[in-house]
């Protein structure tokens, strides 16, 4: 599309639309959790948060606040491994992902087709 | 003794090669690897596989010789031509960091006044205005209207996330504009090289695309020593990370491959 085409035409999504810019969530193992808040710190994005009595704290994603990238640095950092996203974010219009798939950790296997 | 060049052997037709001849004694040494499928990931491949974007840094400093060896390794990266379109600067100074932090903050303040629509009252004059300031960008360049890189300038306009992560040091990389080809992937190869370089002494980095606002000002590109020829074209900020990211092999999408073999095509997942 040209410039003046994007100019005229062309669109962004409303950036607080959450059906247009849907960041993703985590997914939290509550039994695993022991409250340590290493995630919460390293979270670029902020979005979670400690709850619950002290001694027995959980985290939880922050309500209302959007950003997560599903960078996963959550999950690499965790000594209970309680805590991953499991989705990349989702975008509309023009910045719709294409190509990519379901999560997946490492393969060492050859990848069937899908 | 070394050879010159108009000593060594000059190779005609490829196919006079003798394999045997040119692969010599049998030397266990360079022998090549024999990677079964299924094997568990080698050292090199553990450490691009850990290796995450650091925004959580130690106070403590790097020491100097462990940034030079980063460097070092950068020298070798590949690039176009091997024109090595870059130079760096590294910023290890706590007051200038401030700074330059303080001067992204501020011209992140500005742009999210200028485009960010969503933080004006809707119907508002400043919500139009930002609206048809944010579709003349549009224009320009989409790609810098990605909702992630506008929530985290906005973020960073409202204090709530930061540009260079108080990172004890900072390497700018400078990116020749006279650059055989397309400069800008050079700057990915060599800066690949850095973080990997760092990575393998457990150090943390975080690639910096705000600090391209750095080219913006006179004043900072004359205070960095930045000619024209020159622009910021990323940073690296390193620094020993909190925690331990690299404990656990994270998840990521699947990327779509087209393989094509024995003349069928196939795509893999």
């Amino acid at each position: 599309m040209s410039m003046l085409k994007r100019l005229l035409f062309g669109d962004f999504p409303a950036w607080d639309d959450p059906q247009a810019c849907q960041f993703r969530r985590v997914q939290i193992d509550l039994d695993a959790c022991d409250g340590c808040k290493l995630c919460v710190t390293i979270c670029p994005a902020g979005v979670l948060e400690l709850y619950g009595q002290k001694g027995h704290k959980k985290v939880r994603v922050l309500d209302g606040v959007r950003g997560c990238v599903s960078c996963n640095n959550c999950h690499a950092i965790c000594e209970n491994q309680a805590i991953k996203a499991v989705e990349h974010f989702a975008m509309s219009g023009y910045y719709r992902s294409e190509g990519l798939g379901e999560f997946q950790p490492p393969r060492t296997s050859l990848p069937g087709p899908v | 003794m070394s050879k010159t060049i108009s000593e060594a052997r000059i190779i005609e037709d490829p196919e006079e090669l003798d394999e045997e001849e040119l692969e010599g004694e049998a030397d266990p040494e360079s022998a090549p690897v024999e990677t079964p499928e299924g094997a568990d990931w080698n050292t090199v491949e553990r450490a691009f596989l850990t290796r995450r974007s650091i925004r959580k840094f130690k106070r403590k400093q790097v020491p100097a010789h462990l940034i030079h060896r980063m460097l070092e390794v950068a020298r070798f990266a590949p690039s176009q031509g091997n024109c090595q379109p870059y130079k760096f600067a590294v910023i290890r100074d706590p007051k200038l960091l401030v700074e330059m932090e303080e001067y992204c903050v501020d011209q992140c303040k500005q742009l999210t006044a200028a485009v960010n629509y969503t933080t004006y009252k809707k119907g508002s004059f400043g919500y139009y205005k930002a609206r048809v300031m944010a579709r003349l960008f549009n224009a320009i360049d989409p790609n810098m209207l990605h909702p992630v890189p506008v929530t985290a300038m906005t973020s960073i306009a409202h204090g709530k996330f930061m540009v260079f992560h108080r990172a004890p040091t900072v390497i700018l990389i400078l990116m020749d504009k006279h650059g055989i080809g397309v400069p800008e992937v050079d700057i990915g190869i060599v800066g690949t090289n850095i973080v990997m370089a760092a990575e393998s002494h457990r150090l943390g980095t975080c690639w910096i695309g705000f600090s391209k606002l750095l080219n913006k000002s006179k004043e900072w590109r004359e205070r960095l020593g930045i000619t024209d020829r020159f622009e910021v074209s990323e940073a690296i900020a390193v620094g020993y990370p909190v925690g331990k990211p690299w404990q656990n092999l994270i998840e990521r999408p699947t990327h779509e491959i087209a393989w094509f073999e024995d003349g069928e095509k196939q795509i893999l997942g």
